[in-house]
């Protein structure tokens, strides 16, 4: 579905609200200070909820980017 | 509400009006439990804000001790099984075999002992949400899981008993765990994940729906005061009109036992000081024949007042509103017809309108809590039981009133009005009166029960209740005034005096009674204008000049000028 990227980055100006928009494909934990481990349980929280989809322990691990997340997704979601 | 929701409306909000301090103790991290309970409070106050504090992770104990010197204005208190014994949580690796069990029991036993003191502490500061563990107990127990093992069991005992103790004390509300299983299904409650990852143990929709209820139980709505039920169809089945008093039914063996679940759930209702009457399209005598029938569950004079002929119910709903003295927003309508309902919300649109599902017991039930719901209190008080009396002595009162020069009428009552200034948390009464007046309320400021305690405990702070009675019969408690003192001058924050108690000039004896008891030099109204405190208004305009929106000051003198007559026998408290 081509809106996954758009409703990946609403959640991420969501948990971030100061991330301005044009920056949140640039988003991850490193360029982030914000980006601590309260908003990455926040954040996968609200991937997990807004797609309907299950984390497990590698994705909780490794999903620490805006692409990542969004690669994530729509391999969860079958349309990458 | 989704977490997206809640993080939208906790964003959203810029400059709140207030901010309201609750402590949250519990032994996990707090995440979005945290976010659901701002979200869920910002919706109900969408002006202001909840600033939420917690204690340690781990360390429910700590906690609570932290609670009770933190000054926040509200409490929730969350237990989980591994608060009780870390063996009993996800994260710990200390077994649970079948060895250690009589350990873990008697640790529990001994964490609930000291968990009970520590409650009690902390609901004499602010009123207090407990939640009992809403996880499934751990894999506890040798049998299989189909069959409950007997330490479970016992466990399950340690916490009821613990439960039913914090339940009887003053300002704490304790989850239901009934209307929480409804709502939350146990299977779907835990989220292992989090819980491994980063020790929040609740799946979202758990989550929201445990902050939802503990916004609920700390801040609730106000109780609705009165309802108005259909006779027909409704009290009873049957139309009594066309089978007569004898033939309408309310009973298992004709089929109409819902009829008579109703009848008991509206006694039960006037037991805790709602008022009832009835709206009916019936001839008078008619209904008054099947009323009178000894078998009902409910006496009739229960209804007060019963109003039926072949009219528009909105008529009779406009007349009983006009005797309870109550705002159409306060009352619940109950009829089997929709059309009905249509007519009477089409006329008081902000009346909460419901239909009685004759012959459909499951939908009954539901409508029966949601009446539960609707008028549900925390604790029943002497005023409760004497409202539906004091209404009926009310119609007397105003009946002799048209009959006399007023003044010489009031003079005739031989009323007693008696003060009282303790400053007692104990008499939850004052701060409900000061919460649910409307019309002679001063400004229309609601308070949280946190903030009423912070304003007991200051030293400069006052509180004046006033009780009434006269040749009609008493009526209790029936006023308040609080504020503080400041310097030479009295500043009133709060002045309430309930609508049944209008017309006898209580209102002057409790403004004159805080200059000659307290003795300022002037008395500073925090006056603010509302849209039904026209009789507060109109008596401010009778004992001096009344600017809208700013707050009014009345020295002694200018009183005392104005004072003419004070007709009733004063006492105070401590005389009584």
């Amino acid at each position: 579905m081509s809106d996954i990227p758009s409703r990946v980055a609403a959640c991420f100006t969501n948990v971030f609200p100061d991330l301005a928009e044009a920056d949140v494909t640039r988003a991850s934990q490193a360029s982030l200070p914000q980006w601590d481990s309260v908003a990455h349980v926040t954040l996968l929280s609200a991937i997990a909820e807004e797609f309907g989809i299950e984390l497990d322990e590698e994705a909780f691990e490794s999903l620490a980017s805006y692409l990542l997340i969004l690669d994530f997704v729509e391999g969860r979601l079958g349309q990458a | 509400m989704t977490l997206a929701q809640a993080l939208g409306l906790v964003r959203r909000r810029e400059r709140p009006i207030r901010d309201r301090r609750m402590f949250i103790a519990c032994g996990f991290e707090l995440l979005h439990l945290g976010t659901f309970l701002q979200g869920y409070f910002v919706r109900r106050f969408p002006d202001e804000a909840a600033d939420l504090e917690t204690g340690l992770y781990g360390d429910l104990e700590g906690s609570l001790a932290a609670a009770v010197g933190s000054g926040a204005e509200a409490a929730a208190v969350i237990i989980e099984w591994s608060d009780l014994d870390s063996r009993l949580g996800l994260r710990s690796a200390g077994g649970w075999g079948l060895s250690v069990q009589p350990d873990i029991l008697a640790n529990c036993r001994g964490r609930f002992a000291r968990l009970l003191p520590r409650l009690e502490a902390l609901a004499s500061k602010m009123p207090v949400a407990l939640v009992p563990p809403t996880l499934p107990v751990p894999l506890l127990g040798h049998s299989a899981g189909w069959q409950a093992g007997s330490n479970e069991l016992e466990l399950e005992r340690q916490l009821a008993a613990f439960l039913a103790d914090a339940a009887r004390l003053a300002r704490v509300s304790v989850l239901s765990t009934a209307r929480l299983d409804k709502l939350s299904p146990v299977a779907s409650r835990l989220d292992a994940l989090m819980e491994l990852k980063a020790g929040f143990p609740y799946s979202l929709a758990h989550a929201s729906v445990l902050a939802g209820q503990i916004v609920q139980m700390l801040f609730p709505p106000s109780p609705m005061k009165g309802l108005i039920t259909d006779l027909d169809e409704t009290l009873w089945s049957g139309i009594v009109g066309e089978v007569g008093a004898r033939a309408v039914s309310w009973s298992l063996s004709e089929h109409s036992q819902v009829h008579g679940l109703y009848q008991q759930l509206l006694r039960h209702f006037s037991e805790i000081g709602v008022l009832l009457a009835i709206a009916s399209k019936n001839e008078l005598a008619t209904a008054q024949e099947a009323l009178r029938r000894e078998d009902l569950y409910i006496p009739a004079q229960a209804f007060y007042p019963v109003r039926a002929d072949w009219g528009p119910k909105s008529r009779h709903v406009g007349d009983i509103l006009r005797i309870w003295n109550i705002g159409a927003d306060s009352v619940v309508f109950v009829d089997d017809s929709a059309m009905e309902l249509d007519e009477v919300r089409a006329a008081f649109p902000s009346m909460t309108c419901l239909q009685f599902p004759k012959r459909h017991p499951s939908k009954a039930l539901e409508l029966f809590e949601e009446l539960r719901d609707l008028f549900g209190k925390p604790a029943v008080h002497l005023e409760d039981a004497l409202r539906s009396a004091g209404i009926r002595a009310s119609g007397a009162f105003h009946a002799a009133a048209q009959q006399a020069d007023s003044g010489e009428f009031v003079r005739g009552l031989r009323g007693r009005v008696t003060f009282d200034f303790h400053k007692s948390a104990a008499n939850p009464r004052l701060l409900e009166l000061i919460n649910k007046t409307n019309q002679f309320n001063l400004n229309g400021v609601r308070l949280s029960e946190g903030e009423w305690i912070r304003h007991l405990e200051d030293q400069d702070g006052f509180v004046m209740g006033v009780s009434y009675e006269d040749r009609f019969g008493p009526l209790g408690i029936v006023g308040v005034m609080a504020g503080r003192q400041a310097g030479d001058r009295l500043e009133v924050t709060s002045w309430v005096l309930s609508c049944r108690a209008f017309s006898r000039r209580i209102e002057l004896h409790m403004l004159e009674f805080v200059f000659r008891r307290l003795n300022p030099a002037a008395v500073r109204l925090d006056f603010r204008p509302t849209a039904r405190n026209q009789p507060l208004q109109q008596f401010l305009q009778s004992i001096g000049p009344l600017e809208n929106g700013a707050p009014l000051l009345l020295s002694r003198e200018q009183f005392y000028n104005r004072l003419d007559d004070l007709p009733h026998e004063v006492r105070i408290q401590e005389d009584v």
